[in-house]
C-alpha cells in the first residue's frame, strides 16, 4: 500500500523511490479495494507496525509482539475515543470513575500508572502525568489509523512508567486524493436516556484532508463530543430534596477537539508538525441539598455545592526522519505540550438560580517540553542493526490541595534525560536477537537503569516463537511523596525518599498461521507471561503509638499467565477468539498475616464479522467475558484486628454489536448498533479494602447499561 | 435500506421519551415573620427591637401590619412601641431590598412591679407586590413566662470552631466562651475533682511521684508520646475524663484529704486554637501543640489549691480555688495563671455546643468537632426521638416517656450531623428536661452556612406541652 512504500522510502534509495511512488498509483485501486474487504487486521501479515521498531515494519517482521487495532475495527465499533474501544481487548479493564468522568484503565490487575501511552510513538500529556494516568475519554480517535498495543516491560523503548505495557496511537498522514472532506455525526443513548436537549451523547465531527502538492499534504479535523451524563435515578441539577439524589449517575462533560496536522515529505527525509486542542467542561453536581429551612418563615433556600472543571490540552509535536548521507537512519522528536485542568467551586441558589462564593483555582496542571531522537541502520547491513538515541523531558507539575491529601499545593518540577542503545542481531535465517539497555537520569531519583532482551526464533513449518524480556521503573506519584494530613487524630504523610518501583516482564509467544485453502485461514498464538513489581509502594503505619502512615517501598505484586488467540478468515467471514487465565499475587511485607498467594481470574473474547457479498453490509459483534476475581483485602474484624479475607469480584460480559453500510456509491458510511448488550451496569463485589474513614464498597460502577448508536459518515472525495 | 429507515424512525421516537426532568424549580411565595417566637419580659431593661424577618431579600416596597393583645398590660403605663400602636394595630413598611423589619418595645415597668404581665404580637397582613403569605413564627409573646421556642444559631466561630457556646432554652439566652480561656474545672460539688479542658484535647496521668519539683522532662521520656488524644490506642481512654460526663471519672483522680495520695500529673495541654483555613466543608480545629506541664492538687477548706509548673522548671506557681456552688466549676487557666469566667451560672444553661474528647470504642480518645453536650452536672437529662416513631411537629407532652431520659451528656453529640453534606440527619430530633422542670424538643438544623463553611450549627426547640 502506498504508505507502507513511502515508509520503505526511509531506507530506499532515490531510484527506488520513484519506482515506489509509481507502484503505488498503480495499486491505487487496489488499495481501496483491499480496504473494503480487509476486516481483521492481525491476518494482514503485512500491516506496518512503528511500536519497539527501528523502522516501520510488518507484525512478522517484528521481533516484539504488537497487537494492532485498525481503522476499520474502530470504526465497526464506533469507537470515539479510547475508552469506546478498550474494552473488548484482553488483559485490559476500563475503569471509569463516575465521580470525576475520567476513565482509567487496567492492565494485568496493574493500573494506568503502570502503563503508558503514546501518540505517534511520544508520550501524550494529561493533566496528571506524561503517558501515565491517561483519561481514556479524552483520547478522540478521528484522525487515528491505528492502535498499536505492546504488552510488557517496555522501559528501553519507552522509558519510566512502561512496566504493564504501551498503547500507540498512530494518526493517518495521507490520503489519495487531492481533497477529502468528511462530515461525522453520531447519536448514542445513554442507557435508555435519549433527547436532543439533556440526554445521550451527541458527537459531531469534521475532517479535511488535503494534498497541496504531492510533497505536502495537510489534515484539520475538528470533534464535538456532548456527553449529557447518565441520569439513571438522579434527578439532575434542580432536584429540591436532600435525598442524595440530586446531580448525575455519571457527570456531564463536554469535549472539543481540533487537530492538525502538516507532513512535508521530501525524497530521503519527511517533516510533520502536528498541532491538538482539547477542552473539556464537566459539571459536577452535589447529589446533597442544603435546605436552609427556616422555621421562622417556614420557608427554605436550597442550596448546592457545585463544581465545574475545565481541562485544556495543547500539544505541539515535530518530527523529522530519514536518512542521512547514506550514513544514519535518524527520527527526531520535538513537542511542547500542556494539560491544564481548573475547577470553578461554588454554591448554587437553586429557587434562584443564581450561584454564590464561587472560587476558581487549577486543580492539576503538567507542562513542559519533550525530546526523542533515534539513530539506526549506521551500516547497511543485514545481519547487524544498532539503535542508539536519547529522550528528554521536562515537566512542571502542580497539584492543587484539592487534587490530593497535600498540605499546600504541590509545585514541582520533573526532569528526565535518558540515554538508550539496542541492536538487532540476524544469527541467521531463523534467530535473531535484540538485547537493549537504557540509563535514566534525573535530577529528583537516583539514577535506574532498564534492559531488555529479545529473541525470535523461527521454526519449520512457520512456527514463530519469541520471548522478550523487559524491566522498566515507576517513578512515584505526588500523593506518594507529598501527602500530607496530619491533626490530632490523624497522621498520614508522604515520603519524600521513595525509590521508584522496579517492574519486569517475561513475555513468550508461540504462533503460526495455518493456511488451508486459498481463501481460508487461521492464525493461533500461545503466550504466557510473568510480570513482577519490586518495591512496590503503599501506604503503611510507621508507627504505632501515637498512630501514624506513611508511603514506603515495602510490598511486591506478581502476575503469571497465558493467552491463547485465534484469528479465523473464511472468505470473507473473519472471526476472532481469545482467552486468557492469569494469576495475581500480591506481598504486603508489613503485614504478618498476610496472604500471598496466587489467585487466578480469566478472560475471553469473541468479535466476528461478516460483510454480505451482495451488498456489502458488513455484520459486526464483539464479546467479551470478564471471568470472577478474587482478591485478599483487608477488613478489621470484631477483635479490631487487621485480617486478610479473600474478596471476590462478580465476572460480567461486554457484548458490542454493529452493521454497517455504504450509500451514494461509498460516499455515506452509515453505522448502527449497540453497546453493551449484557445492561451492564454495575457488579458486585468484595474486594475493596475498607479504609480507616470509609466502608469498603460493595459495587463496582462499570457501564450505563445498554445503549444505542447511529453514525453518519460523508466522505467527499475531490 | 429498510433496516436504516426503521433505525432512523427508532432514534426520532427515543428522542421523544424520557423527559422527566425539570429546568427549574417552583418559587416559594413572600414571607414575613418574627425572627423569635417569645420574648422574656425580664430581660428588657428599657427597650428591646422586634425583628421581623422575610423570607428573601424583598423584591418591591411593601408593608406590613401588626395588631397587639395584652394580658394584665396596659398600652403607654407598662409599655410602648415605636412606631406608635396606640390604637392596637401598628404598620411598619419597608423599601425593595430589605431583609426584613423591626420595631421598639419599651418597657416601662422596670424594675419589674408583678410577674404576671404579657404581651403577644401578631402579623395580620402583608402588602407586597407579589404574592405573600403569613406562616411560621407569626406571632411573638413578650412575657415573665419560659419561651415558647425559637431557633437558635450558636456561634462557634466557623471552621476553627473558637468559642464554646451555653445556650438556655427557657430564656433563649446564649453565652460563649473561647475554648482557650480555661485548661482545668475545679468542680463545685460534694466531691472534690478536676476536669481537663477536653475542647483542647488535653490528656493527663498521674505519676509515681509527689514533689512536682522533682519531675523531669526526662523523668517522664517514656510517656510523651502516649498521653495523647487520637492515639489509637485504645489504653489511651486512662488519660481523659470520662466522656459520658460523670464526674466521678475524671483522669485526675479524686483529690484527697490526705496529701500523700495526691499525686504529681503529668499534662499534655493539648493543642491552640487553629488558625489554619481549612477547605471548605473542613474544619481545622488544631493549632500547635500547647506542650505539656506537671501540676498537683490539694484539698482545702475552701475548695483546692493548685500547683503548677511547665515540665522543666524545678519550682512552681501555685494558686487558691474556692468552690461556687451556683456553678458547676471554678475555671483555672494555668496558661494565663488567672481564674476566668466560663459558664454561666450551672441552672442557666442546658447545651453547650463545643469542640470535645471523646472515645471510638475500640480505638481510644478521638478528638470531635461540631460537639453537643447537655448540662448533666447541673441535671439536665436528655432523649433522642426517631422519627419513625412520631414526627417532630407532632410531638406533645402525650409522648413523652420519662423512664427514657438519660445521663450521658452526649445523647446529641456528633452522631447528629452528616459530615459528608454539612446537614443534620433528618430522621431524628431530641429531648431536653431542663432543671426546672420544662420539657422541650429540639431539631437540629445545620452544621455549615450556606456558603458551605462549618462551624455555624443551627436548631430549632420548641416546649413540649
Amino acid at each position: 500500500m502506498l504508505q507502507q512504500l513511502l515508509f520503505r522510502l526511509n531506507k530506499n534509495s532515490i531510484a527506488n523511490m520513484k519506482y515506489a511512488l509509481f507502484l503505488s498509483f498503480l495499486s491505487g485501486m487496489n488499495v481501496l479495494m483491499a480496504q473494503e474487504g480487509d476486516s481483521l487486521s492481525v491476518l494482514k501479515m503485512d500491516e506496518l507496525i512503528i511500536s519497539g521498531q527501528y523502522n516501520p515494519q510488518t507484525v512478522n517482521k517484528s521481533i516484539y509482539e504488537v497487537r494492532v487495532i485498525n481503522r476499520e475495527m474502530i470504526d465497526r465499533q464506533a469507537g470515539n475515543n479510547l475508552a469506546d474501544l478498550l474494552n473488548q481487548t484482553l488483559n485490559m479493564n476500563i475503569i471509569p470513575n463516575a465521580n470525576t468522568g475520567k476513565s482509567g484503565v487496567q492492565m494485568f490487575g496493574l493500573d494506568s500508572q503502570y502503563f503508558k501511552i503514546l501518540v505517534d510513538n511520544i508520550p501524550l500529556i494529561n493533566d496528571e502525568g506524561l503517558g501515565n494516568n491517561t483519561d481514556l475519554t479524552q483520547i478522540n480517535l478521528d484522525d487515528v489509523q491505528q492502535i498499536e498495543i505492546v504488552e510488557g516491560s517496555m522501559g528501553v523503548e519507552y522509558g519510566a512508567n512502561a512496566i504493564s505495557g504501551i498503547i500507540n496511537i498512530i494518526t493517518k498522514k495521507s490520503v489519495q486524493h487531492k481533497w477529502v472532506i468528511s462530515p461525522m455525526i453520531q447519536e448514542e443513548t445513554v442507557g435508555k436516556e435519549y433527547n436532543w436537549r439533556n440526554q445521550g451523547r451527541h458527537i459531531q465531527s469534521l475532517k479535511v484532508d488535503h494534498n497541496i502538492s504531492d510533497r505536502l499534504f495537510a489534515n484539520v479535523t475538528y470533534t464535538r463530543n456532548d456527553f449529557m451524563g447518565f441520569w439513571n435515578d438522579y434527578h439532575g441539577k434542580f432536584h429540591l430534596e436532600n435525598d442524595g439524589k440530586r446531580g448525575f449517575e455519571w457527570l456531564p462533560k463536554r469535549q472539543h477537539t481540533a487537530k492538525g496536522i502538516l507532513r512535508y515529505k521530501h525524497d530521503n527525509y519527511q517533516l510533520f508538525y502536528k498541532l491538538e486542542f482539547f477542552n473539556e467542561g464537566i459539571k459536577r453536581y452535589s447529589n446533597e441539598v442544603l435546605q436552609n429551612y427556616d422555621p421562622a418563615t417556614e420557608t427554605d433556600q436550597p442550596v448546592g455545592s457545585d463544581a465545574k472543571f475545565k481541562t485544556h490540552r495543547w500539544v505541539h509535536h515535530l518530527n523529522a526522519s530519514g536518512r542521512f548521507e547514506d550514513v544514519v537512519n535518524y527520527d527526531f522528536s520535538f513537542s511542547l505540550q500542556q494539560q491544564k485542568r481548573a475547577v470553578e467551586q461554588f454554591q448554587y441558589d437553586l429557587r434562584k438560580d443564581e450561584k454564590f462564593d464561587a472560587l476558581s483555582q487549577i486543580y492539576e496542571s503538567r507542562k513542559g517540553y519533550y525530546s526523542k531522537g533515534n539513530f539506526s541502520n549506521f551500516i547497511e547491513n543485514k545481519t547487524f542493526d544498532f539503535q542508539m538515541g536519547y529522550e528528554f523531558s521536562v515537566m512542571d507539575g502542580y497539584a492543587s490541595s484539592l487534587a490530593g491529601t497535600f498540605a499546600d499545593p504541590i509545585n514541582k518540577k520533573l526532569e528526565n534525560y535518558d540515554v538508550f542503545a539496542s541492536s538487532e542481531i540476524t544469527l541467521s535465517k531463523k534467530l535473531s536477537l535484540r538485547p537493549g539497555a537504557r540509563v535514566l537520569f534525573s535530577p529528583q531519583f537516583d539514577n535506574q537503569v532498564a534492559w531488555s532482551m529479545s529473541a525470535k526464533y523461527l521454526f519449520e513449518k512457520g512456527y514463530e516463537l519469541r520471548a522478550i524480556l523487559g524491566s522498566s521503573p515507576r517513578l512515584p506519584n505526588y500523593e506518594e511523596l507529598y501527602s500530607y494530613f496530619v491533626d490530632v487524630n490523624h497522621n498520614v504523610q508522604g515520603n519524600p525518599n521513595l525509590k521508584p518501583e522496579q517492574g519486569k516482564s517475561a513475555f513468550l509467544h508461540l504462533k503460526k498461521q495455518f493456511d488451508f485453502q486459498p481463501n481460508a485461514a487461521l492464525q493461533s498464538k500461545v503466550s504466557a507471561w510473568y510480570i513482577d513489581v519490586k518495591d512496590k509502594i503503599d501506604l503503611v503505619v510507621v508507627e504505632v503509638a501515637p498512630l501514624a502512615y506513611s508511603y514506603r517501598n515495602i510490598n511486591a505484586y506478581k502476575t503469571f499467565g497465558f493467552t491463547w488467540t485465534n484469528n479465523i478468515r473464511y472468505n470473507d467471514f473473519t472471526a476472532g477468539m481469545g482467552v486468557t487465565y492469569a494469576g495475581v499475587s500480591q506481598e504486603l511485607e508489613a503485614q504478618s498475616n498476610q496472604k500471598a498467594d496466587f489467585l487466578f481470574a480469566a478472560q475471553f473474547n469473541v468479535n466476528a464479522s461478516y460483510p454480505v457479498p451482495t451488498t456489502k453490509t458488513v455484520f459486526s459483534a464483539f464479546v467479551k467475558y470478564n471471568g470472577p476475581i478474587n482478591q485478599f483485602v483487608q477488613r478489621q474484624n470484631e477483635l479490631n484486628e487487621t485480617v486478610f479475607i479473600k474478596g471476590r469480584q462478580d465476572g460480567f460480559t461486554w457484548f458490542d454489536a454493529s452493521i454497517k453500510q455504504r450509500f451514494l456509491q461509498d460516499k455515506l458510511e452509515v453505522t448502527a448498533g449497540a453497546r453493551n448488550l449484557m445492561n451492564i451496569k454495575s457488579i458486585n463485589t468484595t474486594a475493596t479494602n475498607a479504609g480507616a474513614h470509609d466502608a469498603a464498597a460493595s459495587t463496582l460502577m462499570l457501564g450505563y447499561g445498554r445503549s444505542y448508536f447511529l453514525k453518519l459518515l460523508y466522505k467527499i472525495n475531490l | 435500506m429498510k433496516i436504516f429507515k426503521s433505525l432512523l424512525i427508532l432514534f426520532v421516537l427515543l428522542s421523544q421519551i424520557s423527559c422527566n426532568d425539570n429546568d427549574a424549580v417552583a418559587s416559594q411565595d413572600f414571607v414575613i415573620a418574627f425572627k423569635e417566637q417569645s420574648v422574656d419580659f425580664s430581660t428588657i431593661e428599657n427597650s428591646k427591637t422586634i425583628q421581623l424577618t422575610f423570607s428573601e431579600k424583598a423584591a418591591y416596597a411593601g408593608s406590613v401590619t401588626l395588631n397587639w393583645t395584652a394580658d394584665q398590660a396596659t398600652y403607654n403605663t407598662d409599655f410602648e412601641t415605636f412606631p406608635n400602636a396606640s390604637s392596637g394595630q401598628l404598620t411598619l413598611d419597608f423599601a425593595a431590598g430589605a431583609a426584613g423589619v423591626s420595631f421598639e418595645f419599651k418597657n416601662l415597668i422596670f424594675p419589674f412591679d408583678r410577674s404576671d404581665k404579657a404581651v403577644t404580637f401578631k402579623i395580620t397582613s402583608i402588602n407586597y407586590g407579589a404574592p405573600a403569605v403569613i406562616q411560621g413564627y407569626s406571632s411573638l409573646l413578650v412575657s415573665f413566662d419560659r419561651a415558647i421556642g425559637g431557633t437558635v444559631l450558636p456561634d462557634v466561630g466557623g471552621p476553627n470552631q473558637p468559642n464554646q457556646v451555653f445556650v438556655d432554652l427557657s430564656t433563649n439566652q446564649v453565652v460563649l466562651s473561647r475554648r482557650d480561656l480555661w485548661d482545668f474545672g475545679f468542680y463545685s460539688g460534694s466531691e472534690d475533682r478536676v476536669v481537663l479542658n477536653g475542647s483542647l484535647y488535653m490528656a493527663a496521668t498521674a505519676l509515681d511521684q509527689n514533689n512536682i519539683d522533682a519531675v523531669t522532662p526526662a523523668s517522664v521520656q517514656g510517656l510523651i508520646n502516649q498521653v495523647a488524644v487520637g492515639t489509637f490506642d485504645p489504653t489511651n481512654e486512662n488519660y481523659i475524663d470520662d466522656p459520658k460526663g460523670d464526674i466521678s471519672e475524671t483522669a485526675i483522680a479524686e483529690i484527697s484529704a490526705n496529701t500523700a495520695d495526691n499525686k504529681v500529673y503529668l499534662v499534655n495541654m493539648g493543642y491552640e486554637i487553629g488558625t489554619a483555613t481549612p477547605p471548605v466543608g473542613s474544619v481545622a480545629i488544631a493549632g500547635a501543640s500547647r506542650g505539656f506541664k506537671k501540676i498537683q492538687i490539694q484539698k482545702t477548706a475552701a475548695g483546692y489549691k493548685l500547683l503548677y509548673a511547665n515540665l522543666e522548671d524545678t519550682t512552681h506557681r501555685e494558686m487558691d480555688i474556692q468552690k461556687r456552688p451556683d456553678y458547676n466549676f471554678t475555671f483555672v487557666s494555668v496558661t494565663n495563671h488567672n481564674q476566668p469566667q466560663v459558664e454561666p451560672l450551672k441552672d442557666k444553661w442546658d447545651l453547650c455546643f463545643t469542640v470535645f474528647t471523646n472515645v471510638i470504642p475500640g480505638n481510644g480518645s478521638y478528638g470531635y468537632s461540631d460537639f453537643v453536650l447537655f448540662n448533666r452536672k447541673a441535671g439536665v437529662k436528655m432523649y433522642q426521638v426517631n422519627t419513625t416513631q412520631v414526627s417532630y411537629a407532632n410531638f406533645n407532652a402525650s409522648h413523652l416517656e420519662e423512664q427514657r431520659f438519660v445521663l450521658d451528656q452526649r445523647v446529641i453529640g456528633a452522631d447528629w450531623r452528616d459530615v459528608f453534606t454539612g446537614g443534620a440527619f433528618t430522621d431524628r430530633f431530641y429531648i431536653l428536661k431542663d432543671t426546672d422542670g420544662n420539657v422541650y424538643k429540639i431539631k437540629m438544623l445545620s452544621m455549615i452556612n450556606t456558603s458551605g463553611w462549618r462551624g455555624y450549627p443551627s436548631f430549632e426547640y420548641r416546649l413540649v406541652e
